[in-house]
């Protein structure tokens, strides 16, 4: 009795959090988290150069790209709520993690994975091509075709997972002995819980909070991605400048080789005016590369410290739902264990001779 | 007779053997701890110690008609003079040199990894070592590559039509001098070109603005601190 009453002050603050105004998502439809992708920056650093990587603008890319993605899903109607989010979270329905291969203004390869809750891969694979060459739609149009193969009943059984997992990883205690992970990294339910589980209840609800909580990441990465993109167009439209000018740039030395008698000033100045030209064109890219990054990364910083913010509240709050959970674990199972000894009493009294008794 | 060939025939190898002698060997490319030398700073040019392009052309030339006088690298006839081909692969080279070390000032950063020189109009010279370990620039129209002599910095360009230029930068004891030789050979020439060029330390005066590059707005300047 002492440790519900402990519990009072704690609870009201999560029934008052649990209280926040869910949006609506279509039910039906599995939920998508897509996660910031992989810079896909070698470890390296030597080979920058010659990749023609700007690590810093790789990392913007990572986070600004997936919303490319995010959009394009959102818009055919056919996903429950897509979200990007900072970091992976093995309890979503559906989570789609992404790296980039190449990005260099023309060119754009994105190697994605996409993984529902039960572990299933739906998707594994390379999508490059140039920029806007319908990549984000063919990444969509295969996750529809992997969606398509599932029924009803599959898709119920993947949010269970999904409701699972989430539940595991905040309360293992209570939910720890009902999944098991496979060799292979799929998962296997090994009992469920009963529909009218107390604890899952609590862990709907608090699910539910906590997607107001990625909501408001999400939103704040889709400012992000608002307030950076016509820059990050500006950076394309630079790099396919340059590509251009590197075009031209060969182009001129070509036409110039064999206008000069070898030896000549003329000759050694081409040969000179060449290599020099190549690096000025290399030069003032990486020029660019520090103007975009000068631009882009306050607006970067602000946004992710907000961002680190909310992730920091969230884990605060997972510390204390995960305690709270426990506690109301042990507090139920003493409960329950006291009204079985209560019954065992009962049953006992109601069995002696009446003489006993009395 | 025969001896005085085999002598010819030796030198000619060892002269060979000389001239296939790499600009930056492997020992050079990479280093231990901080960068030999620091040149970082700005560099202003001074004309009264550096070389007069006409009298390294006339010691280039003297040693253009040594060379074709000697039978260890002319063969046989010897040769009465250099042909006016040679010369005016000579002249070539140093007119090249001469417009190469034009830049009145170098400002030169240099970091844990990289040493950048800044020239005017020409791009800007970069020799990066990571971890210690060279790394060169390679495209379809040149090699560039880079080594410690010592405290000497050198940086190496090789065209694919046969140029080659070398710059070596060497630092005073005080740090206020710097000197830079460069060299340029070519396929034509016969002998190499070598230049000197001195620099002094000076302080560039603080700016006025304080700026940063962007991309949507160009360049934003601002009397205070910059803030976007």
């Amino acid at each position: 009795m002492r440790a519900v009453s402990a519990l009072r002050t704690p609870l009201v603050t999560l029934v008052l959090a649990l209280m926040v105004s869910i949006p609506a998502y279509s039910s039906t439809a599995l939920n998508v988290s897509i996660v910031i992708f992989d810079p896909g920056v070698p470890e390296d650093r030597s080979s920058h150069r010659d990749l023609q990587i700007f690590p810093r603008i790789r990392e913007i890319e990572a986070r600004i790209l997936p919303f490319v993605l995010r959009d394009t899903l959102a818009e055919t109607g056919e996903w429950g709520a897509v979200r990007v989010i900072p970091e992976p979270d093995v309890s979503a329905e559906l989570l789609v993690t992404g790296e980039i291969g190449r990005s260099d203004g023309e060119m754009l390869e994105l190697k994605i994975r996409a993984v529902d809750a039960s572990g299933v891969v739906w998707l594994d694979k390379a999508f490059a091509g140039a920029v806007n060459d319908g990549q984000y739609d063919a990444i969509a149009a295969d996750l529809r075709l992997a969606a398509a193969q599932l029924d009803d009943k599959k898709l119920d059984s993947i949010r269970e997972y999904s409701m699972l997992r989430y539940a595991n990883r905040l309360a293992p205690t209570v939910f720890g002995d009902y999944l098991e992970t496979q060799a292979d990294g799929t998962v296997k339910v090994i009992r469920l819980p009963a529909k009218s589980d107390p604890n899952l209840d609590r862990t709907r609800r608090m699910r539910e909070t906590e997607y107001v909580i990625t909501d408001t990441v999400d939103a704040k990465f889709q400012e992000l991605h608002a307030d950076i993109a016509s820059i990050y167009e500006l950076w394309r439209k630079y790099r396919r400048k340059n590509l251009e000018y590197q075009a031209s740039n060969a182009e001129h030395a070509q036409v110039t080789k064999s206008a000069a008698p070898k030896g000549s000033f003329e000759d050694l100045k081409n040969q000179y005016d060449n290599y020099k030209w190549d690096r000025v064109t290399a030069q003032e890219q990486d020029r660019l590369a520090v103007a975009f990054s000068n631009e882009a990364g306050p607006k970067i910083e602000a946004i992710e410290t907000r961002i680190a913010e909310l992730t920091a509240w969230v884990d605060q709050r997972y510390a204390l739902w995960h305690r709270l959970m426990a506690e109301l674990f042990d507090v139920e199972t003493t409960l329950q264990e006291a009204e079985a000894i209560e019954k065992e009493l009962i049953d006992r009294i109601e069995t002696l001779p009446r003489g006993e008794i009395e | 007779m025969r001896s005085s060939i085999l002598t010819v025939l030796v030198l000619s190898l060892l002269v060979a053997a000389c001239s296939q002698q790499p600009v930056i060997n492997e020992e050079m490319t990479h280093f231990e701890g901080a960068m030999p030398a620091d040149f970082s700073g700005s560099w202003q040019r001074n004309y009264l110690r550096d070389d007069s392009v006409n009298a390294v052309l006339n010691d280039a030339y003297n040693r253009l008609i040594r060379r074709t006088q000697d039978p260890a690298f002319a063969g046989r006839p010897v040769q009465t003079g250099p042909s006016s081909k040679d010369v005016e692969a000579l002249i070539a080279l140093a007119d090249l040199a001469e417009l190469i070390t034009r830049p009145d000032d170098l400002t030169i950063s240099q970091n844990e990894y990289e040493v950048r020189v800044d020239r005017k109009d020409d791009y800007s010279m970069l020799c990066s070592f990571y971890d210690g370990v060279e790394k060169g620039t390679e495209s379809p129209y040149g090699v560039e590559t880079c080594g410690w002599n010592g405290k000497q910095l050198v940086s190496h360009l090789k065209l694919p039509d046969g140029l080659q230029i070398t710059h070596r930068f060497d630092i005073s004891t005080d740090f206020r001098q710097l000197r830079v030789q460069t060299t340029l050979s070519s396929s034509t020439s016969k002998v190499p070109f070598t230049i000197k060029r001195f620099y002094t330390k000076f302080r560039r005066p603080a700016p006025r603005f304080e700026c940063i590059e962007t991309l949507s707005m160009k360049r934003v300047c601002s009397t205070g601190e910059l803030r976007m």
